[in-house]
């Protein structure tokens, strides 16, 4: 009998520490949700023009508040594995570009521009263009797109 | 007089289970008598303020994989962090990494806990005896103990002369693992010696899935198996005992060799032609990592009438590298004329002395003094970067004190003050540095990004102390209750890194201005054993002031391929949950066991979890058993964690379900031990939320069929 008390004691004591685990939880509203990223061109596995801007059109929105936007392109000649010895001939460079956009105080904002432009040394072949999105309180999301870069593409942009 | 002498000795055995060997020896020398009434489970609980679990040969041949961190993982409130099917470390109660201490034979195992893609490198067949300690151990183990310790202990050795071995057979059907391990003793007077061999294969690994999602690209998983996840893994290690009269000896040497293939996946961003199925699924191709461990311990003990004297002295080389196929995204880096293909490469050598003194003069009362020593110097190596050369120096002194006014009650309390001092040295990449001035940066951006890691020197000072009891009114019935303090130095990673981790694609910044890591727990313990019926309940509570994590900073890093910066910050956290346990005997034969164990922690500075959060999960197992023949199945249910952090993902909750059967078939002298079990049966598509590839969306292992075979022998000299 002594020891069912002594139990009961026990889940009291238990209740308790989920209660004041509980009393937490009224605070508990830490923004975790990530920005959404809707990047509709370019468009997976589109050819970029060397020398031209790239169409760039995406939504962004997020439950709380967007932050910044960022657009990543580097090369992927050899299936991600970019060494000396496998660049392509001189005279033309591997492009890179790292940019970030500031799209703070919006829950929604569509983008739409042509500031990326592929200088016309660039090194056609396969790239990665990657673009990352954060709201206020940090939480992030992106997406990967393979794209080709070349010199002969037909210009199907609608602007 | 006597009496009280061997209940105070007793009574202490392991309040602190500093070096079990002595506790093993302090039973077995002098207290035959007790040892029979007495398992040294019981009295090990007994003797400890906070709730141990002692695990021993019926656990570990029945939870077997072949890897010691998966097998701890079906205590309740130890979870296992697994990369794939090869490395995985501990995670007790919500706490991994630098948090929990390994020690083997009173040393305290150094690798390189910290990094994510580590795993624990030991044997697991030559494993004897294990005791979990869940919750703050800094006061017994110094820093990094904070979160709980491991402590793995010798059996103590047989009381007769002879020759005695085993070898032990393994295979799992869900990676083709084939495994053996032998083990020669010898007894013979004081001496007792043994030696083990252990070698483990093993192939790629099944998952129930044909695709995986990541980085927003669906990649094909040919034949259900992870492409280039198989792995060896070769273990030898030597052990010599002496016991003559009140003194006693034993060295350690042990080697263990881990070479596991990573996930094409794991590294880069791969491509569908990567993960083509090259037909072999056993060989280790590029990128894969290996670890070797080499450690050598010592122990040495003497007792002066009530005074026991305790030297431990360790040495340990962890040796790790990565390697992976030449890949820069500076142009100007060219691979290295040697070993081009040697992504990273830590060597960490680690020296350890401790000595304790330990009186029973009175009664009522035993004390213990005694210091620690550890120096650590870690080197690099390798074409990429991912942590800074240091070196550390680390001082203890603790006074634990018990005291046990009736036979029914006892209180333990110690303190003990910590002294590190840690040297990190600078490293800058050139490749980087001209990378980013063609990309047209200079000035202050140039300046921090070129410095991967800052040159750091800190001395860290700081108390750890507990104060608890045991109440043990009757004997089915064992209360405890225990308030500890405990710190933690930051790590060399959380001081001075600056760049982006290869495994995780952040950028990671290291806050050279960190304080030691503090907190504060409290912990209660009841079981209640009688006739057959255990029931166990475990609840904590525990906060810290500053607990360092990564914190995404939402300022864009430049390099490329990552998104924001993460720094190490400091927030205001707490951990509460409990671990319950309950088994009852029915009908002659059977046994009902189930388990369960919540943890819910809280950054208090965001109002959000912390990373890595285990979710609740329950055991439900019942057992049928005659004489050597046992034979089990087991529900496991594991809850979705829907409580994730800043950008990690919740996990939906899964089912599974294990079967398993153990029989023993007497064969001339010895017994042939055999255990064959099946985990998810159903070949259930499940995600670990602890598990490194989560994020990759890589499920778990799928169904399994293990069998593991054990032949012991022994020769009886004359």
């Amino acid at each position: 009998m002594k020891t069912s008390l002594k139990i009961l004691n026990l889940c009291l004591l238990a209740v308790s520490f989920y209660a004041f685990s509980s009393c937490d939880d009224d605070k508990n509203d830490g923004d975790v949700t990530k920005p959404i990223i809707n990047l509709e061109e370019p468009a997976e596995g589109d050819t970029l023009k060397i020398g031209a801007g790239i169409h760039f059109e995406m939504e962004l929105s997020d439950d709380e508040m967007l932050k910044s936007y960022k657009v990543d392109i580097h090369s992927n000649f050899d299936g991600h594995v970019h060494s000396e010895s496998l660049k392509v001939a001189s005279g033309t460079v591997d492009f890179t570009y790292n940019h970030s956009w500031d799209v703070s105080g919006k829950k929604n904002t569509h983008i739409h521009h042509h500031e990326i432009v592929i200088p016309v040394d660039a090194t056609p072949g396969k790239y990665h263009l990657m673009v990352y999105c954060t709201d206020e309180a940090g939480n992030e999301s992106y997406i990967a797109r393979n794209v080709v870069l070349s010199t002969e593409v037909e210009d199907d942009h609608d602007e | 007089m006597r009496n009280g002498f061997l209940t105070g000795m007793l009574m202490f055995a392991s309040i602190s289970s500093i070096f079990a060997q002595k506790e093993d020896s302090v039973m077995t020398g002098t207290l035959d008598e007790v040892v029979v009434r007495s398992s040294y489970k019981r009295t090990c609980s007994l003797n400890t303020v906070q709730h141990v679990d002692v695990l021993e040969k019926t656990f570990f041949r029945e939870h077997f994989t072949g890897n010691l961190t998966q097998t701890l993982g079906h205590i309740p409130g130890v979870h296992s962090m697994d990369i794939g099917a090869g490395f995985s470390k501990p995670m007790i109660r919500g706490m991994g990494f630098s948090r929990i201490s390994v020690i083997e034979n009173g040393i305290k195992q150094e690798g390189q806990q910290w990094g994510a893609d580590h795993g624990l490198e030991m044997d697991a067949f030559g494993v004897g005896r294990v005791t979990v300690r869940k919750g703050p151990s800094s006061l017994l183990y110094g820093s990094d103990a904070m979160g709980g310790a491991i402590e793995i202990t010798q059996i103590p050795p047989p009381s007769e002369n002879q020759w005695l071995g085993e070898v032990d057979l393994l295979g799992k059907s869900v990676n083709g693992t084939l495994g053996a391990s032998l083990m020669v003793g010898c007894k013979k007077g004081g001496w007792f010696s043994k030696f083990r061999f252990s070698e483990q294969h093993f192939g790629d690994y099944h998952v129930p899935t044909d695709t995986v999602v990541y980085l927003t690209q669906r990649l094909p998983i040919e034949g259900e198996k992870l492409k280039n996840t198989a792995g060896l893994e070769r273990d030898a290690s030597w052990y010599v005992d002496y016991r003559k009269g009140r003194y006693q000896a034993n060295v350690a040497v042990s080697d263990a060799y881990q070479k596991v293939g990573f996930f094409s996946g794991a590294h880069g961003i791969p491509d569908a032609a990567q993960l083509k199925d090259d037909g072999n699924s056993r060989d280790i191709d590029l990128p894969y990592s290996t670890v070797n461990h080499l450690k050598l311990t010592a122990h040495q003990q003497y007792g002066w009438g009530r005074t026991f004297g305790y030297l431990d002295l360790g040495f340990q080389n962890n040796h790790r590298e990565e390697w992976s196929l030449f890949h820069t995204h500076y142009g100007t880096q060219t691979p290295p004329e040697t070993n081009p293909n040697k992504e990273l490469e830590f060597s960490l050598n680690t020296f350890s002395l401790s000595l304790k003194i330990r009186n029973f003069s009175h009664d009522n009362w035993e004390h213990t003094s005694g210091c620690d020593f550890q120096y650590q110097e870690n080197e690099i190596g390798g074409y990429s970067f991912l942590l800074p050369e240091y070196d550390r120096l680390m001082c203890g002194l603790l006074w634990l004190s018990t005291w046990k006014p009736t036979s029914k009650l006892s209180f333990s309390g110690g303190i003990r003050y910590d002294h590190g001092r840690l040297n990190i040295a600078a490293y800058q990449d050139i490749y980087l540095a001209a990378y980013l001035s063609g990309q047209g940066y200079g000035g202050d951006v140039l300046e921090s990004y070129r410095w991967r890691s800052y040159a750091v020197e800190r001395d860290f000072g700081d108390f750890s102390g507990s104060l608890g009891c045991v109440w043990n009114p009757v004997a089915s019935t064992l209360f405890k209750m225990n308030v500890g303090r405990s710190f933690r130095l930051p790590g060399a990673n959380e001081l001075a890194s600056n760049g982006m981790h290869h495994g995780t694609f952040r950028h990671e910044q290291g806050n050279a201005s960190l304080a030691t890591e503090q907190g504060w727990q409290l912990d209660i313990s009841y079981t209640y054993e009688c006739n057959g019926l255990y029931f166990m309940l475990t609840p904590f509570g525990s906060w810290f002031s500053n607990y360092i994590y990564l914190k995404p900073t939402g300022e864009w890093s430049i390099l490329p391929h990552t998104g924001q910066i993460y720094r190490y910050t400091e927030a205001q956290v707490t951990f509460v949950g409990l671990e319950m346990e309950f088994s009852v005997n029915f009908l002659r034969h059977f046994t009902y066991k189930v388990d369960g164990e919540y943890v819910r922690s809280r950054n208090l500075d965001e109002h959000i979890p912390l990373p890595f959060s285990p979710p609740a999960s329950m055991c439900n197992s019942v057992a049928w058993q005659k004489k050597y023949f046992r034979i089990y199945a087991e529900w496991q249910g594991v809850m979705a964690q829907h409580e994730e952090s800043r950008n990690e993902e919740s996990t939906p909750g899964y089912n599974l379900w294990n079967m398993g059967a153990t029989f023993n078939i007497p064969i001339s002298k010895t017994e042939l031990e055999l255990t064959l079990s099946a985990q998810n049966i159903l070949d259930n598509r499940y995600y670990n939320h602890l598990s490194f590839y989560r994020k990759m969306e890589i499920p778990e292992p799928g169904r399994n069929f293990q069998l593991l075979i054990k032949v012991p022998f022994k020769i009886k000299k004359k």
